[in-house]
């Protein structure tokens, strides 16, 4: 059994529901966006991702119609809805303060929007039910929002907002304000009421985690502008500059400069004192350009003795342990100065834990471990 | 002599008062002295003068009756005297520290006493009469040559008042004036305090009610001087100050006073000394500075007022003594009457039926 | 443990000392007989004479004299009416005020805030009087009608209830305006883009959504200016006509013109009674919104 994978972003005869063009969207004299175009699928949980100040919330209230671009054309399943008011969008928004209505009714709240829709009484009863069905509240259907609890407020609103069955959905930080576990829980669940009502999702954030968790794809922003959009494993394993290696999960930056060995493996010179190292890439650099080596520290072993066969190789002493249960956070100042991270899986009890505080230990990782990034 | 509840009212009504003994608290009406009296009396006596006005006897009344005003003198008018007085409000005055007193006029000293026998609490201040002030040109425009504007047939008889509605009337808003004054009118005496002789005024100042533009006891002093009406009933010095205030506009308004020839109402504003005063001796020394023929002069002067002091009239400007309107000759002397207080049901009565007639309720 | 006490007591003291004694003066007032006296009633009581036989010469009298005349339940009614149509009045004029001070930029709003306040730095008789200045005859108002040309003669305003309805909604509009805006400052603007979001226009959003949710304020600011403007006194008698019926001139008129102040007092007592009703629902209101926000 193969699975068709998921994946209209490689077809190039898909057509996009979403699309930007050439947006731009100026407040007074900053630029909030700027010559923007980007493509989002049907059915995709679209992930904008990036510092607060990035944009994302604009593109975001650009799509919902609290913001029209100041040029450019937003498409909607072909129609152009940039100047669109926003009760005339095919699109609803989870808020992030879920804006619930305080004087209405769990019940009330998610018949609002069918209500303006003018539809049949039975109607609306079956559809608000399927929604609390959906969102397991059928017992708080009577309560007032002040009578909830937090978790029970964000699956409010979120029924509110796909009552309506939109073609798209956009949920503006919609677990931000859910402690840990529970937003761990409810991103599988956000994942899982995607898949069932089949609806395009995209997501604004700024928890790279979350982004990860439950994205088909995700857009890294910075400063109005789109980074890199990529699906979260590629953006992971290939982000294609410092900034969104640092932003994805965690790494060491390794400043060096290049020079070509054979085909796309290049030595990189970083420290007097040290050997190259050696890593590759597909980008053509010249002898002598400056680059960085990003790696993350998952992928960094950890010995007592140099490794034999390691395409890296470098000696430090343990300086700093960070205990996460699952896993150990090894932090090795090398004998240049410079500090590794490298992580290890728990397998054994703590109490056989190989490397302790002082010890000198050899951190190695392989030539494609590394991603080497331009400047 | 009741006037609406004004701003300096409500203010005087508000402050609280601590007497210090070398000085003199003294609660008057609203423009009713020349304010260098007041200097002249400090400088003279040393002692330091504290002069607040009020425009109801009303207000005064219920200071008085409350107690604790902190005032050495006050001026009520007759008929608010003669109730206080009864209720216990004030001192008898001590003559042998007023030797100006012989310089008052007997002939007001014999009317002032139905209020106050023996004139042994207070001292005339002023006195007057309520009448008709009329727009001579606009009202001689609108109902002939003959107006009859020195009678009450001009306010009381509803064909002259409908015709006079277009420039304008306004009335007191005092019933203790008014329903004396309709009295008059009936024939019937005009200090009856006879429920059903005062039932009837009601047919008249009802039937003239629609054509009554306000019934207001101060704004018509204005009103007439700019032209804005033509015909107010109201008290003689206020109607002179409208008449003196048209001139130096030279607006081309004609401002005469009339006591009527049914009969006039005559009123007094008497000096009195409260019960309670923190300073009786001051209080004295006021009230004799006051009695003086030349300062007592001088206040009628300014304000078109006639006084209750003999020995000033020689003093008085030839304006103010030859005028009628302020000192009436001996014919109209004796057309005019006065009135006594009402017990406390005839009062009631009174109000009810003026509240009755003002808003038909 | 005393501390506490302290501190509970001290309210309970206020209330006595500013409300509850002066209540009951008043209230022994409208139980005695009016008399020429000093002060003008009896019996007054003096220490050392027997409780019994003073509370024996007191009796509802004056009350049932009320109920005899229909001056004066025609005058709460009056009163009643007036001071709800100026509570609409001031709220149609005050709820735009507050709508659009919740709206404006930031910086502007200590500002508008200000100026809705800063007529209360002059007397209130002094406004009054302005507005007589403004309303007369030969006022501003009439002389700048006619020199606009859209009326040929002037209009009488002063004296009527039209100026007594603009005296109230004048002196009460802050009074209206600064509850509502405290409600409309807090509200959560998301909430009514949400309502836009799924499907209202602007003004349904308004209807449905900030609105109801001003409720509380709107209901505060009714109150407060209904509760006062019904025993209103001076705006009436100085803007009102003759014929302008309230309870607080009849008050004024049976203290004053009657020296009746056993009645009066009874009238008084009346009028308190009406007002503790409004009062009532007025606290309900305040405690609802109290405990929704907590």
């Amino acid at each position: 059994m193969n699975a068709p994978v998921f994946a209209p972003w490689t077809d190039q005869s898909a057509e996009p529901m979403i699309r930007f063009r050439n947006v731009t969207k100026k407040f007074g004299d900053f630029t909030a966006i700027s010559n923007l175009n980007l493509d989002i699928y049907e059915k995709e949980f679209f992930a904008l991702l990036g510092p607060s100040g990035c944009g994302k919330t604009t593109m975001m209230r650009m799509l919902a119609g609290f913001e029209e671009p100041t040029s450019g054309d937003i498409i909607v399943s072909g129609d152009n809805i940039g100047h669109l008011p926003p009760n005339q969008r095919p699109v609803n928004m989870m808020f992030q303060s879920y804006a619930l209505f305080p004087h209405l009714s769990v019940w009330e709240n998610i018949a609002f929007g069918l209500r303006r829709d003018k539809l049949p009484k039975d109607q609306i009863s079956a559809r608000v039910d399927e929604m609390l069905k959906l969102t397991r509240l059928e017992k708080f259907a009577r309560r007032k929002p002040h009578q909830i609890s937090g978790g029970q407020r964000q699956r409010v609103a979120l029924a509110r907002s796909l009552a309506k069955a939109p073609k798209l959905l956009l949920l503006d930080e919609p677990l931000g304000a859910l402690d840990k576990k529970l937003r761990e829980a409810t991103q599988f669940e956000l994942m899982d009421i995607q898949e069932k009502t089949g609806t395009t999702f995209v997501i604004v954030t700024h928890d790279q985690e979350e982004a990860m968790t439950v994205a088909s794809r995700i857009a890294v922003m910075d400063e109005g502008k789109l980074v890199q959009v990529d699906t979260p494993d590629r953006l992971y394993e290939n982000p294609n500059s410092r900034y969104v290696a640092d932003f994805v999960g965690d790494v060491n930056i390794i400043e060096a400069k290049a020079s070509p060995l054979d085909g796309d493996r290049y030595a990189l010179h970083w420290s007097e004192a040290e050997d190259a190292l050696i890593g590759t890439t597909s980008t053509a650099l010249s002898d002598g350009q400056s680059c960085y080596m990003a790696i993350r520290p998952e992928k960094i072993a950890i010995s007592a003795d140099r490794p034999e066969d390691a395409a890296n190789a470098v000696q430090g002493k343990v300086e700093d342990i960070g205990y996460l249960g699952n896993m150990s956070t090894y932090h090795v100042r090398l004998n240049s100065g410079s500090l590794i991270k490298a992580q290890v899986a728990n397998q054994r009890r703590i109490s056989r834990r190989a490397f302790a505080w002082e010890d000198p230990v050899w951190l190695s990782w392989t030539a494609t471990a590394g991603v080497v990034l331009a400047d | 002599m009741t006037r609406t509840l004004t701003a300096a009212t409500v203010t005087a009504a508000l402050l609280g008062s601590v007497a210090l003994a070398d000085e003199v608290r003294v609660y008057n009406w609203s423009d009713y002295i020349d304010e260098a009296l007041l200097e002249k009396f400090e400088q003279e006596t040393g002692i330091e003068l504290i002069y607040d006005v009020f425009d109801s006897n009303e207000v005064l009344e219920t200071k008085m009756l409350a107690g604790g005003s902190g005032y050495d003198v006050v001026v009520p008018s007759g008929t608010f005297l003669q109730r206080q007085i009864q209720a216990g409000a004030f001192q008898q005055l001590d003559m042998a520290q007023l030797p100006n007193s012989g310089n008052l006029w007997d002939v007001i000293q014999d009317r002032t006493a139905q209020y106050d026998p023996d004139n042994a609490y207070s001292i005339n201040y002023m006195w007057g009469t309520t009448g008709i002030g009329v727009n001579v040109p606009k009202v001689q425009e609108i109902l002939g040559e003959d107006a009859p504007i020195g009678s009450l047939d001009l306010i009381f008889n509803p064909d002259n008042m409908a015709k006079l509605a277009e420039c304008g009337v306004y009335f007191l808003d005092a019933p203790s004036e008014m329903i004396p004054a309709a009295l008059a009118y009936l024939g019937e005496d005009p200090n009856s305090h006879d429920s059903d002789t005062i039932a009837k005024t009601e047919a008249v100042l009802g039937g003239v009610r629609e054509h009554v533009a306000k019934f207001n006891s101060s704004e018509y002093i204005n009103a007439l001087a700019n032209g804005d009406i033509c015909v107010a009933f109201g008290w003689s010095g206020d109607i002179l100050q409208a008449r003196d205030r048209a001139w130096e506009a030279d607006n081309g308004v004609e401002i005469a006073y009339n006591a009527p020839s049914e009969g006039a109402l005559m009123w007094f504003d008497q000096m009195a000394i409260p019960v309670d005063a923190p300073n009786p001796e001051g209080a004295h020394v006021f009230l004799n500075f006051i009695m003086d023929a030349q300062n007592m002069a001088d206040a009628s002067n300014y304000v078109y007022y006639a006084n209750g002091n003999a020995a000033s009239k020689p003093l008085l400007e030839e304006d103010v003594i030859s005028d009628p309107a302020i000192y009436p000759d001996e014919e109209t002397l004796k057309n005019l009457y006065t009135t006594t207080p009402y017990d406390a049901r005839v009062q009631r009565q009174v109000t009810r039926l003026w509240t009755k007639i003002k808003s038909g309720t | 443990m005393l501390r506490r006490w302290f501190l509970i007591a001290v309210p309970y003291v206020w209330l006595l000392a500013l409300f509850l004694v002066p209540f009951l003066i008043v209230f022994k007032i409208s139980l005695s007989d009016a008399a020429i006296a000093r002060p003008p009633y009896l019996p007054v009581f003096s220490w050392g004479d027997s409780i019994i036989d003073f509370i024996r010469e007191l009796d509802f009298e004056n009350f049932i004299f009320l109920t005899e005349d229909d001056l004066y339940w025609k005058a709460y009614l009056s009163s009643l009416q007036i001071a709800l149509i100026a509570t609409i009045l001031t709220l149609l004029v005050g709820y735009p005020v507050a709508y659009a001070m919740a709206r404006a930029p930031e910086h502007w709003r200590p500002t508008l805030m200000m100026l809705v306040i800063l007529p209360f730095w002059t007397s209130f008789l002094i406004r009054v009087y302005s507005w007589m200045g403004i309303l007369s005859t030969e006022g501003f108002l009439n002389q700048f009608l006619l020199w606009v040309g859209v009326i040929s003669s002037p209009l009488q305003i002063l004296n009527t209830d039209t100026a007594v309805y603009i005296g109230i909604v004048y002196t009460y509009l802050p009074f209206m305006i600064l509850p509502i805006y405290a409600t409309l400052d807090r509200l959560d603007g998301s909430l009514i883009e949400a309502a836009e979001d799924l499907g209202c226009s602007r003004a349904s959003a308004f209807w449905l959504v900030t609105l109801p949710l001003s409720r509380p304020g709107i209901i505060a600011g009714c109150f407060l200016v209904f509760i006062p403007t019904i025993g209103e006194f001076v705006i009436p008698s100085l803007l009102g006509g003759s014929d302008t019926l309230m309870i607080g001139k009849v008050l004024w008129e049976e203290f004053f013109s009657n020296r009746d102040w056993p009645v009066a007092s009874a009238v008084a007592v009346v009028l308190l009674l009406i007002l503790i009703i409004p009062i009532v629902l007025f606290q309900r209101n305040q405690q609802k919104q109290a405990e929704a926000d907590r």
